[in-house]
């Protein structure tokens, strides 16, 4: 039996961690199809409420308001069965990497000069969190807290071939969405590659004994994989052409 | 007085300049005939078909389709590009690089809106492909969400949807389960009861004799070796030994083993074990 050292834990667990939540959190249409207030408001307006909210949170300077516009997304989420802790997982997991690199700074006085609440010393510098920071850091997270959970609650609750029906409706243009509905449809492909592969070598060599060896896998992976993106693109763009695309795809409703 | 569909002459193709693809290969189709291609792994018939398909095209030689030469610059004219796709369809070995749409609706009506096909016939030839297929219940599905059998069927359907002439298809059964290639094998001899043109490329020996009267052999040296009827080919064992088209197997019956070269035509015959 082969025992697991915490590197190899780390390369499995990252791995497989990466790809069930894009897959949860992307492909799956568990909370689309269940019966709740948002899955059953039609998307046309539904993609023009969140638009409006969304707008609204991005332009407003009240704290208050914006707290209001997070609290009614949690509502939103409860009245549209969505599992609580599902969605504030998936939400808080974008926060620190939308908010973390400017919010941190943005607590010093470098940036946000006012009255300093916290005082400390690195190599000599002498820092200073001021309350104008703590205020302006507060209010830049929250706003990107509200954003992005309106963001995941339209996807967790829409189809994503309806977003993009939605997308035609509002004029977006036709060679636009058609690329974004081919992104999401290939990147489930590479996905299920990824772990084929993965899958393939845990087979063929068990477990990774060490985070070099599994590094080096990993870097090789990463190079086939995009060779065989390559060879998919143009595989793929035979396929358009060959059903007769040039360069102007159509749409008809039926 | 038959017609020629396609007529190869002394074609050589070579993947990026240098790796020899096909090398000298002369073929004639006519309008109404089916045909297959066999050979083993990496002899050409993908190519060929690609080519046929006029999505590459040859390094020495001359394809012509419909009485005209298919080369690159025939494709810059959108009017000779609409009406040779119009008539010739390509079914994709792998599913996946076909099913590129959204959803299952979406890639079935791909071919013909992008070939300006008259939405009246458009919707009249789409819903009968939905009921051949039974595909009613996946049309909204992602192709993402589709079993290897559905994404196959679901591919053909996309094919099929321009009511093409000529209908090309790379290992149409390859991979999928017995009664998937049953229906898939009926379809192909239906639209070849129409009146279509098919050509099939394959491995499965077992579906020559329903979906095909003529077959090309294609050897290691990137060459048709031999055509003929299907019969004559598949009776012929030490070829297809010798081309890696048949292998010797062994197998119970009761309580006797059974060793025997591995044929596609009846080699129990009645009585015997």
């Amino acid at each position: 039996m082969i025992k697991l050292s915490r590197g190899n834990n780390f390369i499995e667990r990252s791995i497989m961690g990466a790809l069930s939540f894009l897959k949860e959190s992307i492909f799956s249409d568990e909370f689309a199809a269940k019966r709740g207030l948002l899955q059953l408001l039609d998307e046309r307006l539904k993609v023009l409420l969140f638009l409006g909210l969304l707008l609204s949170v991005l332009f407003s300077k009240s704290i208050f308001f914006i707290v209001c516009v997070y609290a009614l997304c949690l509502l939103l989420t409860a009245l549209s069965s969505i599992n609580f802790g599902f969605f504030l997982k998936r939400t808080w997991i974008f926060i620190p990497l939308f908010s973390l690199f400017i919010a941190i700074p943005a607590l010093f006085d470098i940036f946000s000069p006012g009255e300093p609440v916290l005082s400390f010393s690195i190599f000599r510098a002498q820092l200073n969190i001021t309350r104008q920071g703590i205020l302006g850091a507060g209010f830049f997270f929250l706003r990107v807290l509200t954003s992005v959970s309106l963001c995941v609650l339209l996807v967790l609750t829409t189809r994503h071939y309806a977003l993009l029906k939605v997308l035609r409706v509002f004029k977006v243009p036709q060679v636009f969405v058609m690329t974004l509905g081919m992104c999401y449809r290939y990147i489930y492909l590479f996905l299920d590659i990824i772990y084929n592969t993965y899958m393939a070598i845990k087979s063929r060599v068990g477990t990774l004994h060490s985070i070099k060896k599994g590094q080096r896998i990993v870097t090789w992976n990463i190079a086939s994989l995009w060779q065989r993106s390559i060879k998919l693109n143009e595989e793929v763009y035979k396929a358009m052409v060959s059903r007769g695309y040039s360069g102007e795809p159509k749409t008809i409703k039926l | 007085m038959s017609e020629a569909i396609f007529e190869l002459d002394n074609i050589s193709y070579s993947y990026l300049g240098k790796i020899p693809a096909l090398c000298g290969v002369d073929l004639k189709v006519e309008k109404g005939e089916r045909i297959a291609l066999v050979g083993a792994n990496g002899s050409g018939k993908s190519t060929l078909l690609q080519l046929l398909d006029g999505l590459i095209f040859p390094d020495k030689g001359i394809i012509k389709a419909f009485g005209e030469e298919l080369n690159e610059s025939q494709f810059d004219n959108p009017e000779f590009s609409r009406n040779f796709r119009k008539k010739v369809a390509f079914l994709f070995q792998s599913s996946d690089v076909q099913l590129f749409s959204p959803t299952v609706k979406e890639d079935i009506l791909f071919g013909p809106l992008q070939l300006g096909v008259p939405e009246g016939e458009i919707k009249k030839l789409f819903h009968e492909l939905v009921d051949i297929f039974g595909l009613e219940k996946l049309l909204e599905r992602s192709p993402h969400q589709l079993s290897v059998g559905e994404k196959r069927k679901v591919a053909i359907a996309g094919t099929l949807a321009i009511n093409p002439e000529v209908i090309i298809l790379d290992e149409p059964t390859a991979g999928l389960d017995p009664r998937t290639v049953r229906q898939i094998i009926d379809i192909i001899l239906d639209y070849s009861q129409k009146g279509k043109t098919i050509i099939t490329a394959t491995h499965d020996l077992h579906i020559l004799g329903e979906i095909a009267d003529k077959v090309y052999v294609f050897g290691s040296d990137k060459k048709i070796i031999r055509s003929g009827a299907i019969q004559e080919i598949l009776s012929d064992k030490q070829f297809l030994e010798d081309n890696n088209l048949m292998h010797i197997h062994s197998h119970r019956h009761q309580d006797k083993i059974h060793v025997h070269s591995h044929e596609h035509l009846g080699h129990h015959h009645e009585g015997s074990n």
